[in-house]
């Protein structure tokens, strides 16, 4: 999505003859219809996050207490899909079904989805200013520094860091007082355990986006240009900002999408596994209610699990694509 | 190794030291408690010890194989682990040899013939394969064969009356196949993908041409010459991913109710029973260390350019 915005922007300024760099890695995109596809679900699933609740069938749950019994009624519980239930006369009454205590599956996965979009662009958001702080720092001063930074980095590598992450998730979630936390100035409400889990999963990925930044820092850093502009007497600062980051912009644009679909994926996992925040309801949330009841309620564990499938899947098709479009080199 | 082991337990130490004293943990899980126990407990643990004693205590500790006690029910941790160990091993070392077994052949093949219909069918399903959470690929696994088909167990790792003309190996055979096609599933997408790209490098070279111009057959040329060079970085992957892969047992664990190392790490991380937790982590990356080392040694073999020293 922010890839977008920037491959358009080009398109402003008509004066420009020949065509800018990100008008060709556009064009080239275009051609890529796996790409292409990849981009129409993660715009799909953009859409579903920011209007959804608009045109979910049944309101989101309240938000505390989400185990509390929000539907139940006899007649709401364990309804499999609709469009299986020869019982039932509305087709599409419930499209996924309905779970033990009677809430509506489709409505839980579509407003699940603002949460899952929460989950990629903030985990990958914190991950690679993190990334991009260590790889830049550890490419550019290179030494002891490098070598420091690097053996870190390695060691968070070998490091079995789901184990980790799932005890410091457990302790911080645990006391964690209110269920939300609201931002003082926009007064925005952000739900305060999934941000935890955020935190914790950026804290635990940077290690792989530092080492490939590092990386293209030394291949860039040994580059002409950096020499003449050091001998224009330009600050280490200026060289790191003006210069070097702007042609690493795609290689951390193709990483970060591929970090969206990682983070969305992880974050399920910790939430299966019972770790979540029992306050939101992502989509991984609602697989963790429903396992115990899996032989009944079957659809419940089926549905939000292909959305989950479409959602990283788009994000991995969008990065390949971008990979081709943006680093043409690859293909040759 | 050494240095590494040494690396990682102490900030698995203090990682877990950071993450807050437990006695305080156990005050916020029952508020009845009262500073008496507490204090008991302290002492009782070794916690009003400086942290470095600490710690030296648990290393003496840890490297004579004694992990503590459990905080649930008070049994030594190591007499825990022992059997779990044991599953979490077995069903690790089948995943990861049948996935090298099936992906090589596979990965070569779509090298060989790129982007022909086969290859195409191969990256995408692999980049499908990569997409899938792995835990719902076992759910799917069990609704379909465990409730609706009832061909396969749903949970554990022995049954209790023996599955399958009431044969041991047999019943240990049926409960494994769910979890095995799980874990080789997603080793396989990231493999065939690495191979496969190590290959598409390597034909073009020039060696390979040279191998073919001297008249040598595809299979040699490729079996012998190609592979070695390409099977290298795969393995080097496998490395770095091994602590990943382990790690990433108690999901497949979880889903099958497996009486292994992942299964458990997931019932003592809910109830922060720390000594169960540390116990379990320094395990497996004992057992990542041990795999790397032993990939170091297997890179002599394959590649006779390095030299050990």
């Amino acid at each position: 999505m922010a890839s977008n915005k920037k491959e358009e922007k080009p398109k402003e300024k008509p004066k420009r003859r020949s065509a800018g760099q990100w008008a060709v890695a556009w064009r080239r995109f275009q051609r890529n219809k796996a790409g292409v596809f990849g981009l129409i679900i993660v715009m799909a699933v953009f859409f579903v996050g920011i209007f959804g609740s608009f045109f979910a069938p049944y309101p989101a749950r309240p938000d505390t207490g989400a185990y509390a019994p929000f539907y139940e009624k006899p007649s709401q519980v364990r309804k499999p899909p609709s469009w299986l239930d020869p019982e039932q006369p509305n087709k599409w009454k419930y499209l996924f079904g309905t779970t033990p205590i009677g809430t509506d599956v489709f409505s839980d996965v579509i407003h699940g989805t603002k949460y899952t979009i929460y989950v990629g662009l903030v985990v990958t958001i914190i991950t690679m200013a993190l990334s991009i702080v260590v790889g830049a720092i550890a490419g550019f001063y290179g030494r002891w520094v490098d070598n420091l930074l690097m053996r870190t980095a390695e060691v968070f590598l070998v490091f079995p860091s789901l184990l980790f992450i799932l005890v410091f998730v457990r302790i911080f979630t645990l006391t964690v007082g209110e269920p939300f936390w609201t931002i003082p100035i926009v007064n925005v409400q952000i739900p305060a355990g999934l941000t935890i889990v955020i935190l914790i999963l950026a804290l635990f990925n940077w290690a792989s986006n530092a080492r490939m930044i590092r990386g293209e820092f030394l291949r860039v850093r040994e580059l002409e240009f950096i020499e003449a502009e050091r001998a224009l007497g330009a600050s280490n600062i200026r060289i790191i900002f003006r210069h070097i980051l702007p042609n690493l912009l795609s290689s951390v644009i193709v990483v970060s999408t591929l970090t969206i679909a990682y983070a969305i994926l992880l974050e399920a996992a910790v939430s299966f596994l019972g770790f979540g925040d029992v306050n939101t309801i992502t989509w991984g949330q609602i697989l963790q209610e429903n396992f115990s009841e899996m032989r009944t309620v079957w659809w419940a564990e089926i549905f939000p699990g292909i959305a989950i499938l479409l959602t990283v899947f788009g994000f991995n098709l969008l990065g390949d694509g971008l990979s081709d479009a943006l680093n043409p080199r690859l293909r040759e | 190794m050494i240095p590494v082991f040494l690396g990682i337990s102490i900030i698995s130490f203090f990682v877990m030291y950071a993450a807050g004293d437990p006695l305080n943990i156990i005050r916020i899980g029952r508020p009845t408690i009262t500073q008496e126990t507490i204090d008991a407990l302290r002492r009782y643990y070794g916690l009003d010890k400086p942290i470095p004693i600490q710690y030296l205590t648990w290393l003496t500790n840890l490297l004579q194989l004694n992990f503590g006690k459990s905080l649930y029910g008070g049994r030594p941790v190591n007499f825990l682990i022992g059997s779990w160990l044991w599953e979490t091993a077995k069903l690790q070392l089948i995943s990861i040899l049948l996935a090298f077994a099936i992906s090589i052949p596979i990965g070569i093949n779509s090298a060989k013939k790129q982007y022909s219909k086969q290859d195409v069918a191969v990256t995408s399903i692999s980049l499908f394969g990569v997409s899938m959470p792995t835990f719902w690929l076992g759910l799917i696994l069990i609704i379909i064969f465990s409730f609706q088909l009832g061909w396969l167990p749903s949970a554990g790792a022995h049954g209790a009356p023996y599955l399958w003309f009431n044969d041991p190996i047999l019943d240990e055979l049926a409960h494994l196949i769910m979890p095995v096609t799980v874990l080789v599933y997603v080793m396989l997408a990231q493999n065939i993908r690495l191979i496969r790209a190590n290959m598409l490098e390597i034909l073009r070279s020039d060696y390979i041409l040279a191998a073919r111009a001297s008249g040598l057959s595809e299979r040699k040329v490729i079996y012998k010459y190609a592979l070695r060079n390409a099977i290298g970085p795969v393995i080097t992957y496998l490395g770095i991913s091994l602590g990943m892969i382990i790690a990433g047992a108690p999901m497949t664990e979880y889903v099958f109710n497996w009486p292994g190392l992942g299964r458990r790490y997931v019932d003592a991380a809910m109830r922060l029973d720390f000594p169960v937790v540390m116990g379990i982590t320094m395990i497996i990356t004992v057992m990542t260390l041990i795999a790397n080392l032993i990939i170091d040694i297997a890179y002599v073999y394959i590649d006779p350019r390095i030299r050990l020293r």
